[in-house]
């Protein structure tokens, strides 16, 4: 089992887009699939249709007395379950502090899904936190959508900080990817050409910005799901996914390996 | 089916309509495209998978080929992959942990396509109020298709009913509304079993095993027909697969047909005319020899793994010459074997057979033994082959020639195959301890002979591969050590000769002979 996150300290960079239509393009390509929607605001879970409630809430789920297992919900699509959002992950930092190891309890909740599933995808809130440190820690591969603004430059770098300032995650797998471009804009071009210089491991594949991602929110379903393959976007995010599959064949860290 | 995975029967001339109706009253119904599936059932000729319980299926859905390995009665998967290769041998198989017991089951035979089934499948979601299915139902409508028989026809519709993860409690509320109100059950018969029950197969009827069931007062012609027809239908069956060369089993198969029946011939003395004997013995023997030399290359290429392991690591690729050089000359031997399986001597052969064979027996007869009942025909052949046997192996020594030898095998192998056509004369329990028995006695006699044939075979082929440029110096000395190690074994089996005969002939085992044949014995007991 491989869990790959979809991570960036700034919101409204297309973290739950690509969690959710990577996650679509891994069950279709028939890989059994988990996608674990850990913000609050649970933007994933209404894509598939799902009603944004842990039974138990964070509590139960963190202190680890409710199996994973029996929160997850079937979506609409083969081999791809969701385990949906409950508004109550806002205080999961505070749950997670109280466990012997506060950085690796997502770590340790997961180990046991290996059975059943090839991927797990995590949609991660926006912001740096103690839920943060455990999916870096819980990861093999940490996707950063960035839009190619100045901004999104500064947060990459103060992840990278973080990063190389904790034990253990200096050598995590970053994969930032440019998302939401508009390649009208000269900004945004220039910051695409100068930005990978400086991150090597930057991925290949851009997402362009495209009112048929917003549509997700009307058809609540995955991209490709509704969008054929011929559609730019569907195709950027195949090939976006293609990428993540070879690029975390080499991952270094292996941390939950089932 | 398992708990979350339910199929029921829906009866010809059910109102579907009226199924989607009840269930739009509970709730949305979204439906999909109708797509088409096409199961294809394999297994080997001799029903191996069906007889330990499994289910092999291919599914192709689209574009995509899925192998699926199931138990019978039970469509919940053992395992699942995607199909990159036609199946055949168990070294096509995909290769994992899960398909090791399926290459287990599959042996040296080759999975063959039983039939298909084709299904149109229409999906119904069940949706809740955000439109987001909670279970799924799939009518299937099937026929299947026996393309080798040229059969096709409809077979039950089937209605399928899937939960989604975390929606089971509407799974329940769906199927007690299929079951209870709908009044649907559920299937009880596998659609492999039905489809072959519509197709008028039956499964596992196909063995090379013997499994009569005698009646000791029948006549000992008439029960012998019996037998040899049996045999017959054997070695017929076995013919379409030994042309097109399947697998090296059809041809094996066919072959100890052919030696059971001129065993059964010569060893069921006086119940038939002379003539039909002299006469059949040798057409028989006429397909031993020709079916002879592609049964000795398959018997060098099934061995030659076993025969490379035999030698130091680093002589093994010297061997590959070898197999080459089978594979190149095995065309030739098969394109041979075809031909006689071609040929009019050979259809007439059978069919004059068959016609004998159904004939009715005269009423009377003047042959010895063609009216005497067949236990008492039994008992004395079995019991004047066995002291033959006893005789022969106890004449043994360590210096006897090796046509000694074969002259014994050839006594034991009659011996058995004389208890193996009557042993539902006997009591089943001992009668397979003295098959068991024999067969000790007889691997190690085939031993023997075996190895010395197969080291002089190796040595004329290493001559006819020198001979055509074949051979390097370095494969030609590998065969030597080959040669070496065969007659190495040869010789051991030798040795060990004496005390497995030694096992044969014990007080026990010649008190258990006596008891079941010799039947003054048996009828001073008043048995």
């Amino acid at each position: 089992m491989k869990i790959i996150a979809s991570y960036n300290i700034k919101g409204g960079v297309g973290k739950t887009a690509t969690a959710v239509n990577i996650a679509y393009l891994s069950a279709r390509e028939g890989y059994r699939t988990l996608i674990w929607d850990l913000d609050p605001q649970g933007a994933a879970t209404y894509y598939f249709r799902v009603k944004p409630k842990v039974k138990g809430g964070t509590k139960a789920l963190v202190s680890g007395h409710q199996d994973l297992d029996d929160l997850v919900k079937g979506t609409d699509f083969e081999r791809l379950d969701l385990l949906p959002a409950d508004f109550s992950y806002r205080n999961m930092d505070l749950l997670l502090e109280d466990n012997k190891r506060p950085t690796k309890q997502l770590q340790k909740l997961l180990a046991p899904m290996a059975i059943a599933y090839d991927y797990v995808f995590l949609d991660c809130p926006p912001s740096i936190s103690l839920v943060s440190e455990n999916v870096f820690r819980a990861s093999h591969a940490l996707l950063v959508p960035m839009i190619p603004t100045t901004l999104s430059a500064r947060t990459l770098a103060q992840l990278v900080d973080f990063l190389e300032g904790h034990d253990g995650l200096g050598k995590t797998n970053l994969m930032p990817f440019f998302s939401m471009v508009d390649r009208r804009k000269h900004l945004h071009l220039h910051l695409m050409e100068s930005l990978p210089q400086s991150f090597p491991s930057f991925l290949k594949t851009s997402i362009p910005y495209a009112t048929e991602v917003e549509r997700m929110g009307i058809t609540r379903m995955p991209l490709p799901a509704y969008a054929p393959s011929s559609n730019p976007v569907t195709k950027a995010y195949e090939a976006l996914w293609q990428e993540i599959k070879a690029g975390i064949k080499g991952s270094a860290i292996w941390a939950t390996e089932g | 089916m398992n708990e979350f995975n339910q199929a029921y029967l829906v009866p010809d001339g059910t109102d579907l309509q009226g199924i989607k109706d009840a269930l739009e009253a509970r709730c949305r119904i979204g439906e999909d495209e109708p797509r088409h599936l096409l199961r294809r059932f394999h297994d080997t000729f001799d029903w191996s998978l069906y007889l330990a319980g499994g289910v092999l299926e291919e599914r192709i859905d689209g574009h995509h080929r899925v192998m699926m390995w199931r138990d019978l009665n039970d469509e919940v998967p053992i395992f699942a992959c995607e199909l990159e290769r036609d199946l055949g041998f168990a070294a096509d198989l995909p290769p994992g942990p899960d398909t090791e017991r399926l290459a287990r089951l599959l042996g040296i035979r080759r999975l063959l396509p039983l039939l298909d089934v084709h299904s149109r499948i229409l999906t119904w979601r069940l949706l809740n109020e955000d439109d987001k299915t909670i279970a799924r139902l799939e009518l299937e409508q099937n026929r299947y298709d026996d393309k080798a028989r040229e059969r096709q026809g409809p077979i039950s519709t089937r209605l399928r009913l899937h939960a989604v993860k975390g929606y089971e409690a509407d799974f329940r509320d769906t199927a007690r509304l299929l079951n209870e109100e709908l009044g649907l059950s559920l299937v009880r018969t596998d659609l492999l079993l039905e489809a072959l029950a519509s197709a008028g197969r039956k499964p596992g009827d196909y063995s090379s095993q013997l499994n009569f069931r005698l009646d000791p007062d029948r006549r000992a012609d008439a029960t012998t027909k019996e037998i040899l027809l049996h045999l017959l239908n054997t070695i017929e069956v076995n013919v379409p697969g030994t042309r097109e060369n399947l697998d090296s089993e059809f041809l094996h198969d066919l072959r100890v047909a052919v030696r059971r029946t001129r065993s059964a011939l010569t060893q069921i003395k006086d119940v038939f005319a002379p003539d039909v004997v002299e006469q059949y013995k040798d057409a028989f023997g006429w397909i031993g020899e020709f079916t002879g030399p592609v049964r000795d290359l398959d018997v060098y290429l099934l061995d030659f793994n076993a025969y490379q392991a035999c030698l130091p690591e680093p002589l093994r690729p010297h061997l590959e010459p070898l197999r080459d050089f089978i594979h190149a000359h095995y065309g030739e031997e098969q394109k041979n074997l075809v031909e006689h399986l071609d040929s009019k001597r050979f259809r007439d052969l059978l069919r004059d057979w068959r016609a004998f064979l159904e004939a009715s027996v005269p009423e009377s007869s003047v042959v010895p033994n063609a009216m005497r009942p067949v236990l008492a025909v039994a008992d004395d052949r079995i019991w004047t082959l066995y002291r033959r046997v006893r005789k022969e192996g106890r004449a043994m020594t360590p210096a006897s020639p090796a046509e000694d030898m074969h002259e014994l095998r050839k006594s034991c192998k009659k011996l058995r195959y004389l208890i193996e056509f009557f042993d539902s004369l006997y009591p089943k329990h001992e009668v397979r301890q003295l098959v068991k028995l024999l067969k000790v006695l007889l691997d190690n006699l085939g031993n023997f002979q075996d190895l010395a044939v197969q080291a002089d075979h190796l040595r004329q082929i290493a001559q006819r591969m020198r001979d055509e440029d074949r051979a390097s110096t370095d494969t030609l000395l590998t065969m030597g050590i080959l040669v070496g190690d065969l007659l190495e074994h040869q010789h051991r089996a030798r040795e060990e000769f004496a005390h497995i005969f030694a096992g044969f002939d014990s007080d026990e085992h010649q008190g258990l002979f006596k008891s079941l044949f010799d039947s003054q014995k048996r009828q001073g007991k008043g048995e």
